[in-house]
């Protein structure tokens, strides 16, 4: 048996580009008294010079650390920057398939994942509880994110460079992962799908650890805030659905047997406008896919781990809709404003990292020398989402400004060349 | 001989949207709308429809329209099959350019005077079926108003098809023409005036068709009677659960997925004078409710109002025709009311309270007898159930009108031919009279419009016009404004020293028909309060960060859909 507490905690922040993958070991004495919790394994762009194969490595590297013996797997949200690479192959050799091998005694998800929570998306909301219409709604973005892709494929050459990037980027990273969901609910003794205040389920993997699940909120949860989500929101993501569905199948016309113009055919006046609808369109689908990219983020699971007063927070990629319910409460605010270790969320996106929430951690300090100051870990890529010019860049200038002076950041981006995948930040408690 | 030329013609659209109907039969109508002799499109000299499906990359062919010489019948679709309008692309474009029409027109009819779009162009673009997506929009970059479609339940669901719909994104256009800085970053109420505005002129147009509320007030009734409906279904609760909540149900089912179910939400905001104080309300959509509930209570109770006067046909029982025009008759002429006060609201940093004294000034100048219906002191009071009490305090009998202005102005060295049409002529105006008329002057200003109107009261007498608005811009850094103690400007905290603030104030100058000033309605560039509550606001949102997220109708109605803001307090 482990000692009732641990004593220190080693966090490994691993190279995975655009994508978060921690590695938690808590320390306790005695011998093969370490447990170790992965929280997310997953990416969406590599930068140049971590080689092939990185995600594999990352996966080895994991198995090695934890002794082939992994005690919790921890997916934050769907997204596949947060778990792709859980994905596995038939042959059985695929980064999912290693970290399956250490075979954790839980896999925590938000509620959002629950199997049971499951519906035939194409079902009316009107006729499913509100959870499973959130769930179904959130099936839905998968498949609008798979049609944008496509038609983007398709108008390459009329959307620009910028734009194609984007959509594209987040079009794959809000496709639905099926390997590696799959995965994540089978290689887990048992699965926890977590809300706002529930039991994390860590209790006897982490013995003197306390977690507190802070986000998501349920929708019950959210309405309490007002909060409320409708069923109109749910029914507009079924429909796009099905709209960016229907542009896709063969010689898609809503009026088959209406008169058209030839492709060459337009009449000379209408040019500049077709030309502007053409654009416009691009746009159009940038939106839906943005829209529904801050849904799936506001899954994520938001957690909070202590150990002898000192608290990590572990938010996904949360946003405030998510974080509205927990910051709404003083107590949990109170708990907050103590936090040690500052997982930066969404990749140091603007919005992840809510200026109440930042504005009430009391650790952060310009001191380098202060031993209590923050330390905050953050798992990016520049140049991969979002433009300066339009202040969207991912990380944010200005949050990662205030990150290098008022607390001990550890960015993955300082990691170079192919052997040095992981930064490692030592907690004493 | 020759017979003169039509004035109005008539056109088929479909009342409401394809869902609402009659015996089993989609609700149509025929509206009136300016003759014109129209190229095929409908293409005319306002409205140019392009049928173009971008999603699909399709050009669909425009009908050719028969010429009105000769008394020719030029309505097409007059009788037709409900399976030919749903499955006719050319009345689709015919649907949504009679409504366009049908809006202007009414702008037009209100505001005594030609109304022009924002941007450089006689005719704004329409494309009744732009794109496969649950979204409409009104795009002054693209001069064009967008309409989507997208797969239902039941079959394809067309925006274009929908009544509100269309009036709702033609308002914007119309609204950006006649007041081009509503769009700017201001005040949440500034914002959400916009789309509260458009919600209120696409609601009351539905209401003003006799089809819509004869098929909606019997949604109650046991049993329908051709001739005669009981009166107590005819009680401010019965008649909101009838027309306002019914027209709600009844509306598209799919439809609410467009941009949520304004009328729903807007119908069970029960009045309270604290929403304005809400954080939850400081969000624009929100917001825009509050405004679309206010006017559309006392839509109700000015009808309830009126029917009081209706004798009984039978015990208990009016006459169904009579009440079914009074309530017609009503939204109708609050329609005239709201958008004729445009003229009457500031140019610049709109809020609702000075929308009210607009409302209310306006209509006193038209119509000073409002003693019998009193629509005036409805709207008083169903504003001030929402907490909005009108920005003037106005007189003991007219309370909430804008008041004339002090000091002794001066048209000695003015050209009255002139001042109803140049913009050089009317600034002359106001810088011969920057004493009296307390004109700021250290700012650039510019004269954005002159317009002269000519509009019909109620009486049968033509109220000759000359409308002018101006705005002033100051540009200056953050520490410039902290140090600067005439102006008495509260700059938020955080915010930096060499951060760039642009100020804007402006004016509404409503000249008479001899030249002199009646009213200068203004919200000034130096009023210290408010253009601190408005820094506060535009930096807590973001503004400073991304001034981009701030002016966008395709993002707005998407983000209405889905309850997603694209800007927070808590960004960085």
């Amino acid at each position: 048996m482990a000692t009732s507490k641990p004593k220190s905690l080693t966090i490994r922040s691993y190279q995975v580009g655009f994508g978060d993958c921690f590695l938690l070991t808590f320390h306790y004495t005695g011998q093969n008294k370490d447990r170790h919790v992965l929280v997310d394994f997953g990416s969406t762009g590599q930068p140049r010079g971590a080689g092939e194969n990185l995600m594999l490595r990352v996966a080895q590297d994991i198995k090695q650390q934890c002794n082939g013996k992994l005690h919790a797997v921890v997916a934050t949200h769907r997204h596949k920057d947060h778990i792709s690479g859980f994905a596995t192959n038939k042959k059985g050799t695929a980064s999912g398939d290693v970290i399956a091998s250490c075979k954790p005694d839980v896999v925590l998800q938000p509620w959002t994942e629950h199997p049971k929570a499951r519906v035939d998306a194409t079902q009316a909301p009107g006729a499913m509880t509100s959870n499973k219409a959130f769930v179904a709604a959130l099936g839905n973005m998968h498949a609008i994110s798979g049609a944008v892709l496509l038609e983007a494929q398709r108008r390459k050459s009329m959307l620009g460079a910028t734009l194609f990037r984007e959509l594209t980027f987040l079009g794959d990273d809000n496709l639905s992962n099926a390997s590696a969901v799959e995965n994540l609910m089978r290689m887990g003794k048992k699965n926890y799908y977590l809300n706002f205040g529930s039991k994390s389920g860590l209790e006897r993997v982490l013995p003197g650890v306390k977690t507190t699940v802070l986000g998501p909120p349920t929708l019950k949860q959210s309405s309490e805030i007002k909060i409320q989500r409708s069923r109109d929101e749910d029914e507009f993501w079924m429909f796009q659905a099905l709209a960016n569905q229907f542009v896709l199948k063969p010689e898609a016309r809503v009026f088959r047997r209406a008169k058209t113009y030839s492709a060459q055919g337009a009449p000379p006046f209408t040019r500049w406008f077709l030309k502007r609808m053409r654009s416009i369109r691009g746009e159009q689908l940038l939106g839906i896919v943005r829209a529904l990219d801050k849904v799936m983020n506001n899954t994520s699971l938001i957690l909070l781990f202590e150990v002898n007063g000192k608290k990590l927070l572990f938010p996904g990629d949360a946003q405030i809709e998510n974080w509205s319910y927990a910051l709404s409460k003083p107590a949990i605010r109170r708990l907050l404003s103590r936090v040690n270790v500052y997982k930066v969320g969404h990749h140091g996106s603007r919005n992840a990292t809510p200026k109440t929430l930042w504005a009430g951690f009391k650790n952060r300090s310009t001191k380098k020398t202060d031993k209590k100051r923050l330390k905050a870990l953050m798992s990016t890529m520049s140049g991969k989402h979002g433009k300066a010019t339009s202040s969207t860049e991912v990380p944010r200038k200005t949050l990662v400004k205030a990150l290098n002076s008022e607390s001990e950041l550890f960015n993955t981006q300082d990691l170079k060349g192919k052997k040095n995948i992981s930064l490692v930040c030592d907690i004493k408690f | 001989m020759t017979v003169p030329p039509l004035r109005t013609r008539k056109l088929t659209i479909i009342a409401q949207d394809p869902s609402v109907k009659i015996k089993g039969k989609i609700l149509r109508t025929q509206v009136e709308i300016p003759a014109e002799e129209l190229q095929p499109g409908p293409w005319g000299y306002r409205v140019h429809t392009v049928d173009y499906d971008s999603s699909t990359s399709t050009l669909y062919q425009p009908l050719k329209y028969p010429s009105l010489k000769d008394g020719v019948d030029g309505d097409p679709f007059k009788g037709a099959s409900d399976a030919k309008l749903l499955s006719d692309p050319n009345f689709h474009a015919q649907n949504t350019y009679a409504i366009v029409m049908r809006i202007l027109a009414r702008f037009e009819f209100a505001l005594g005077r030609r109304v022009s779009w924002r941007f450089d162009s006689h005719q704004i673009k329409v494309a009744p079926h732009a794109f496969a997506d649950a979204n409409a929009f009104y795009s002054d970059r693209d001069q064009a108003l967008m309409f989507g479609y997208f797969p239902g339940r039941k079959g394809m669901v067309y925006c274009s098809l929908s009544h509100d719909i269309v009036a709702h994104e033609t308002t914007h256009a119309l609204l950006d023409g006649l007041r081009e800085r509503y769009t700017d970053p201001s005040s949440p109420e500034q914002a959400a005036f916009h789309e509260g505005f458009a919600d209120i002129v696409a609601l009351l147009s539905v209401f003003s068709l006799t089809g819509i509320v004869e098929t909606l007030i019997d949604l109650n009734a046991p049993r329908r009677n051709a001739s005669q409906i009981a009166r107590k279904l005819l009680t401010i609760e019965e008649l909101r659960r009838s027309m306002l909540l019914g027209l709600a149900k009844e509306m598209g089912q799919e439809l609410p997925a467009i941009r949520g179910n304004v009328l729903r939400r807007s119908v069970e905001l029960v009045p309270a004078r604290d929403y304005i104080k809400q954080r939850e309300f400081e969000e624009p959509h929100r917001r825009g409710e509050i405004l679309v509930a206010a006017v559309m209570n006392a839509f109700l109770s000015v009808w309830v109002k009126r029917l009081k006067a209706l004798g009984q046909i039978a015990p208990g029982a009016l006459d169904r025709g009579r009440v079914i025009e009074e309530g017609a008759a009503v939204a109708d002429y609050l329609l005239t009311m709201v958008i004729r006060a445009l003229d009457y609201a500031p140019p610049v940093n709109l809020e609702f309270c000075d929308f009210l004294s607009a409302i209310l000034t306006s209509d006193r100048e038209i119509n000073p007898n409002d003693s019998k219906y009193k629509f005036r002191e409805t709207l008083r009071q169903s504003f001030a159930s929402y907490g909005i009490r009108p920005r003037s305090e106005g007189t003991p009998g007219d309370p909430g009108i804008w008041l004339g202005p002090e000091g002794q102005l001066s048209n000695e060295r003015i050209h009255f031919e002139s001042l109803q049409r140049d913009p050089d002529e009317v600034f002359r105006f106001i810088w011969d009279n920057r004493g009296p008329l307390k004109f700021y002057e250290n700012a650039y200003s510019r004269v954005l419009s002159v317009r002269p109107c000519l509009r019909i009261g109620p009486d049968g007498f033509a109220l000759r016009e000359t409308v002018a608005e101006y705005m002033q811009i100051l540009e200056l850094q953050a520490g410039e404004l902290r140090k600067d103690k005439k102006l008495r400007i509260a700059v938020p905290e955080e915010m930096p020293d060499d951060q760039e603030i642009r100020l804007t104030g402006g004016g509404a100058l409503i000249f008479d028909e001899y030249g002199k000033l009646k009213f200068h309605i203004e919200n000034r560039l130096d009023d210290g309060e408010r253009q601190s509550q408005r820094l506060e606001y535009l930096w807590g949102y973001g503004y400073y960060r991304n001034p981009a997220s701030f002016r966008n109708f395709a993002s707005l109605h998407r983000q209405r859909a889905t309850s997603l803001t694209s800007f927070s307090r808590e960004d960085w």
